[in-house]
């Protein structure tokens, strides 16, 4: 249904009727917005990043060539977006050393709250490697679809899932005390991800 | 742990976008769609002058390789000048004469057709 009226409010915008362009951003701000907020962690940074997205597929629309969905052809814009901006001015978080650090306070401490676990498994997302970070970011986004990241990316599936493979192992040496198991134990197979 | 990862990594922690994002984003666009339009590089008023640089160029490079191959030597060339630019500048002071002539009037028209453009778009 989205589909039929993202298309629709294309047409009339390349066509000179600039308002139909808030039919789009209505329909797409919160996934924008929020895609924006798991790359940066920041509320008023993703809001003006997820903005810049919108301005940039308004000036580019015209090269959305209808072969594939808008929203799949939005996403990959922002995401490229929301990288190079990443990689430009780095987000303001922990450093995989700071995590370690939070990690080994809350052990000491008797364990860390589940709110505070998952901020240090998030931000320690945002603390891995563009590369790495990008991959997992796009994967968890799009509800563990590598098809769907890889497009976003724009990468090919199988440097998705080797990104996503090194990247988690990252993440489990950083986080292995904090979420109860040894670093290396259990692998993730989930569609088809090693 | 890795069970753990998945779901800590897949549980929606989602932002609301604030009150005056959509309004925020359709000022801009309003802005930007009200915004002239950039001023596409003038090719058509251009390309008489490139292709006259082009051709100079192309000019002075084939002179300089038929006298670089020719192997002429003047005596009359400043001795500081290494010998490939001895056999390019190193011809006829009527030559010499003749490019100078040819440099300053490529540099006058070009300086009289911008002077052109620019008091047509003034």
């Amino acid at each position: 249904m989205s589909a039929v009226e993202d298309q629709a409010d294309a047409e009339q915008v390349l066509a000179g009727e600039t308002a139909a362009f808030e039919g789009i951003v209505r329909r797409w701000q919160r996934p924008i917005v929020n895609l924006a907020y798991r790359f940066c962690q920041d509320r008023g940074r993703a809001e003006e990043m997820a903005q810049e997205a919108f301005l940039r597929a308004y000036r580019s629309l015209s090269q959305w060539r209808k072969e594939a969905i808008f929203s799949t052809w939005l996403f990959a814009l922002a995401t490229r977006m929301f990288c190079s901006e990443l990689r430009r001015v780095p987000a303001r978080m922990v450093s995989l050393g700071d995590v370690a650090e939070l990690r080994d306070q809350g052990a000491a401490d008797g364990g860390l709250e589940d709110q505070d676990r998952e901020r240090v498994v998030r931000r320690s997302v945002v603390a891995l490697p563009a590369r790495y970070r990008e991959a997992i970011i796009l994967f968890y986004f799009h509800e563990m679809d590598v098809a769907a990241a890889a497009q976003s990316l724009g990468l090919p599936e199988g440097t998705v899932k080797a990104r996503l493979s090194r990247g988690r192992e990252l993440l489990r040496s950083k986080l292995s005390t904090l979420l109860g198991a040894p670093a290396g134990e259990g692998t993730l197979v989930r569609r088809g991800v090693p | 742990m890795s069970d753990e990862l998945d779901q800590i990594l897949s549980e929606k922690d989602e932002i609301v976008p604030s009150s005056g994002f959509v309004q925020g984003v359709m000022d801009a666009v309003q802005r930007e769609a009200a915004a002239p339009a950039p001023i596409p590089f003038p090719w058509k008023h251009a390309l008489p002058g490139l292709a006259i640089s082009a051709v100079a160029f192309i000019s002075l490079l084939v002179v300089g390789i038929e006298s670089f191959s020719s192997g002429t030597r003047t005596a009359s060339v400043t001795p500081a000048l290494p010998p490939s630019w001895v056999s390019i500048f190193g011809t006829s002071k009527v030559q010499d004469a003749g490019w100078i002539a040819v440099a300053l009037v490529l540099s006058f028209v070009s300086i009289k057709i911008s002077m052109h453009f620019a008091q047509r778009e003034s």
